[in-house]
């Protein structure tokens, strides 16, 4: 915790010392301008407090990574974002405070959150969660949208009929983000997407991504513990240490510091 | 749970300490010996079936409190230890002591019979089994009416010394001591056993066997790898349990001297399972105080409501029940510790003025 | 062997109804994972209200729909205040044992409040008729239970496997945290599923009704029969609930009329299967085997 007010930057206001000022959050762009924007986040189970105060930022269409240790609380910040934990201070979706909406109000309003682990709905099939994931619209599109993604991901199509609960830890997660997108989000909260999968595919899934990404404009805010691939894929990152954010900014900053790459990304 | 285990070991054994700990038995006893000369007959009565039915929750909440299994079929367990002491009593000329260690073996032996399946299904399935069980249980005690007696009931009598010759008559327990009424002796006898009863649980829940009990119920993966014999645990509590609540059924018989079927049906199970929520499962107390609340309720709070909304009994029972599951799961035992908890809390927070301990 | 087929026609009658009760279990299991233990008292209350409207002078199917919708309510309502609030029957099966044995109690003795504990008559919903088949009498009333129940079926078949809203039910039922995470308002289905069963418990109701008598305890022992019935066909099995209805319908007429210990406990063939596919083949006929990780 200490090692925060060494060196790079201190908590929240990101590398300004090396970057361009992209990045950082607060100063700049208007908040009206974000789409997702969280402040002084706090959560907990129970009596345990896991997050003390998270701030962090995601603009329309952008890639951004969380990285941290494990029980660092990036998967509790996406599940206070998302609405699945309760939570206090201040979570703002395209401008609108949402902090204790429920998952489902937040699904309707843009927000698609793939959990870490067993994300599939486990007695549906393959197909059937496919279309549960698109329960917020109603267009006519749903069907091409499901063949797409067959296409994409063919291992899908062949097991169309067969539950997801009977497919392999990498198939399910495959399918959990698959799920996730045919909602058409704006943006999309993945929790280690990588658990469980082949490094190959991995790659695969990242580049996948960041093609739907860049072409339905959707933002990906990503949890992971792969630093490195995380980084090449994301524009930005911050850092979660213990409940903080340690350390924001641009990608190829944190790339490129020796310093950091030793202190937080285990490298 | 935890946060009274741990202030109780942690606490200084200071003389005033232990006064405050035992101050409060001492109290129950006194009151426990004086109320049967405080009450009229048909009170006391009432208390020795309010014992007979704390017995059974005292066996229902091992299985169910402490080791996870439920059942909502210990009214029939209940009836198979009445009944059989019944029958041995007035078939066979069993001593009554006889009868009712007897019952308490066939009992356990049931138990584990109806055990063997709950190995393989658990939580709501079980309960489903023994449902099926209690719901049975009356149409066996009809079916096999040569034995039972069927809906005409069960007398019971043993050979007894009547005006210089020795006739059938019906069982009572005939007060030794001068001065006591048979229904106080009756009284005495019950709660001896009774106390006996809910100290040797204490002893098992307290004991090495009783920390596998919850480590089962707990999780059942975990305490399998740390080598603890599942299956034999799930059984074998499953039998004493069973045991138990035959013992109390037994109590039951003598208690009434007549047995019909429609005193066990699926609802005595409903009410041996309330006992124990109310009073608080997986404490060791907890069902003797849910047996004397349920006891309070519908021997005594009932009673005083017109005949016209007797049926409000149930309405007010099944909303008392939902309520208790919303407000306090842990019944009354587990809402006061709760408020001990936060309590002690609270004081040692004042006392230290640091931050409160991590319970 | 005539007298066989006569009680066996007279068994698979019964099964129609234990099966409709079956299918109100299992449209419950399905949306919440839960064995509701107050499904046949639900039945009996709303069975009660069919009664209400019809001796008020209703038609019976303006009165049996007022049933279901009176039903409908009751099951919603008891889902919103007493379920819920108690949570995932996987984590506490205690507390929400517990809860639906407080519905038992509560809604037997409501209904005992209102109605009283005289039993009260009501018409076979198809009359009292009967037609001879190959020499077997089979009273209208059991073949209109059959039909009934196949329409039944037929109609949460569609709803489960063809629409938006069935689909969202079962994924509620299977992993509620992701349903609500695509959108699904997870509290409101499941307020639907418990509506829904209690409608369905309310046919079941007007078709023993009229060979019981209508009273408070119309549905006890009828329960257990449902319990069996979707014990063999899979908890979570539509055509398993109605095959095992019809089995144990089956069964337990059959039974009792040739194994003298059967005699006053039709339901104890009933006890037998329950316990022997409990420990034999958990997952019913049916049903799908239980995919659990640690
Ligand atoms: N359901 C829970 N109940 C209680 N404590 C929890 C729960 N889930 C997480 N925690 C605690 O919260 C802390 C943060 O957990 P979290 O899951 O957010 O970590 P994480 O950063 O996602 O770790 P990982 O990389 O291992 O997934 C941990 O200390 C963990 O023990
Ligand atoms: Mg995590």
């Amino acid at each position: 915790m200490s090692s925060a007010g060494d060196g790079v930057s201190s908590a929240g206001d990101g590398v300004s010392s090396a970057g361009d000022g992209v990045s950082s959050a607060g100063d700049g762009v208007s908040s009206a301008g974000h789409l997702l924007e969280v402040k002084t986040l706090g959560a907990g189970y129970g009596i345990v407090e896991v997050l003390f105060g998270v701030d962090l930022v995601v603009d329309p269409g952008e890639v951004v990574v969380v990285l941290g240790a494990n029980g660092a609380g990036k998967t509790t910040t996406l599940r206070a974002i998302s609405g699945m934990i309760a939570a206090t201070g201040q979570v703002k979706f395209l401008g609108e405070s949402v902090l204790g909406r429920r998952p489902d109000q937040l699904a309707k309003r843009g927000i698609a959150h793939v959990p870490q682990g067993r994300g599939t709905v486990t007695a549906l099939t393959v197909e059937e969660n496919l279309r549960i994931g698109a329960y917020v619209r109603s267009d006519d599109q749903i069907e091409s949208d499901i063949q797409q993604w067959f296409e994409a991901f063919p291992r899908l199509g062949e097991r169309k009929d067969q539950l997801a609960g009977s497919m392999s830890g990498g198939e399910q997660q495959m399918l959990a983000i698959a799920r996730a997108l045919m909602s058409r989000p704006k943006l999309l909260l993945l929790d280690e997407p990588s658990l469980g999968l082949a490094p190959l595919v991995t790659h695969e899934v990242f580049d996948r991504l960041r093609e739907i990404s860049a072409s339905t404009g959707t933002a990906v805010l990503l949890v992971e513990q792969n630093a490195n691939l995380a980084l090449e894929f994301a524009a930005r990152a911050y850092v979660l240490e213990a409940g903080r954010i340690v350390l924001s900014g641009n990608s190829a900053d944190l790339q490129g510091d020796a310093a950091i790459q030793k202190a937080y990304l285990g490298v | 749970m935890s946060a009274t285990a741990t202030t109780g070991a942690s606490a200084h054994r200071s003389p005033g300490d232990w006064a405050l700990k035992v101050a409060p038995w001492v109290v129950l006893f006194v009151i426990l010996a004086i109320v049967p000369f405080q009450f009229p007959s048909f009170r006391v009565e009432q208390f020795c079936f309010w014992m007979t039915l704390a017995i059974a929750a005292c066996g229902l909440n091992l299985l169910t409190g402490y080791n996870g299994q439920i059942s909502v079929g210990h009214g029939a367990l209940f009836g198979i230890g009445a009944y059989t002491t019944g029958i041995l009593i007035t078939e066979f000329g069993v001593p009554l002591f006889g009868a009712t260690v007897a019952s308490a073996v066939l009992c356990f032996a049931t138990g584990i019979l109806i055990g063997l399946p709950a190995l393989r299904i658990k939580g709501l399935y079980l309960a489903l089994v023994t449902l099926a069980v209690a719901t049975l249980f009356p149409l066996l005690l009809e079916q096999f009416s040569a034995i039972t007696g069927g809906s005409g009931g069960l007398q019971i009598t043993s050979p007894q010394l009547y005006r210089g010759e020795m006739r059938e008559r019906p069982i009572r327990l005939e007060s030794p001591v001068a001065g006591l009424e048979n229904d106080q002796w009756k009284y005495f006898v019950f709660l001896g056993i009774t106390v006996v009863i809910f100290i040797l649980s204490r002893n098992l829940i307290k004991s090495r066997v009783g920390r596998s009990l919850v480590a089962v119920r707990d999780n059942e993966v975990a305490a399998e790898s740390s080598g603890i014999p599942v299956s034999q645990v799930k059984i074998v509590t499953f039998g004493l349990s069973a045991a138990i609540a035959g013992i109390g059924g037994s109590l039951f018989a003598l208690d009434q001297g007549q047995l019909y079927p429609s005193s066990f049906t699926i609802v005595l199970s409903i009410y041996i399972l309330v006992a124990v929520v109310v009073g608080g499962a997986a404490s060791i107390i907890g069902p003797a105080i849910g047996a004397v609340f349920y006891g309070l309720f519908s021997d005594v709070i009932v009673q005083q409501m017109p005949d016209r909304i007797q049926p409000a009994r149930a309405v007010i029972l099944g909303v008392l029940l939902i309520l208790l599951m919303l407000l306090a799961p842990g019944g009354i035992v587990g809402g006061f510790r709760t408020l001990q908890a936060k309590w002690s809390a609270r004081r040692s927070s004042a006392l230290n003025s640091g931050p409160d301990p991590i319970v | 062997m005539r007298d066989f087929l006569q009680i066996l026609l007279v068994g698979i009658g019964d099964g129609a109804v234990y099966a409709m009760l079956g299918l109100g279990l299992v449209v419950i299991y399905r949306s919440t994972g839960l064995l509701n233990f107050a499904q046949g008292e639900m039945a009996m209350f709303s069975t009660f209200i069919v009664w209400t409207m019809w001796s008020l002078g209703l038609p019976m199917w303006l009165a049996i729909l007022g049933g279901m919708a009176g039903g409908f309510c009751v099951g919603a309502l008891v889902h919103q205040v007493a379920v819920r609030p108690v949570g995932d029957p996987h984590e506490k099966p205690l507390a929400v044992v517990i809860v639906t044995i407080g519905l038992f109690l509560g809604l037997n003795g409501a209904a005992q409040l209102i109605w009283g504990t005289l039993d009260r008559s009501m018409p076979p919903l198809f009359g009292r008729g009967q037609v001879t088949v190959f020499g077997v009498a089979v009273a209208w009333q059991k073949i209109g239970a059959v039909i009934v129940l196949g329409v039944m079926v037929l109609l949460f078949y569609l709803l489960f496997q063809h629409t938006k809203l069935g689909l969202a039910m079962r994924a509620v039922a299977s992993n509620s945290e992701s349903a609500s995470l695509v959108g699904i308002p997870v509290p409101r289905l499941l307020m639907l599923g418990w509506g829904l069963a209690a409608a369905v418990g309310t046919v079941a109701g007007v078709f023993i009704a009229p060979n019981l008598g209508l009273g408070t305890n119309l549905m006890q022992l009828t329960l257990i029969f449902g319990f069996a019935a979707i014990t063999l066909g899979g908890f979570d099995s539509l055509v398993g609930a109605v095959v095992g209805g019809f089995v144990v319908g089956a069964l337990s007429s059959v039974m009792p009329r040739y194994i003298t210990i059967f005699e006053k406990m039709p339901l104890a063939p009933a006890f037998i299967l329950i316990l022997a596919v409990l420990l034999f083949r958990p997952e019913g006929l049916f049903g799908k085997k239980q995919v659990t990780r640690v």
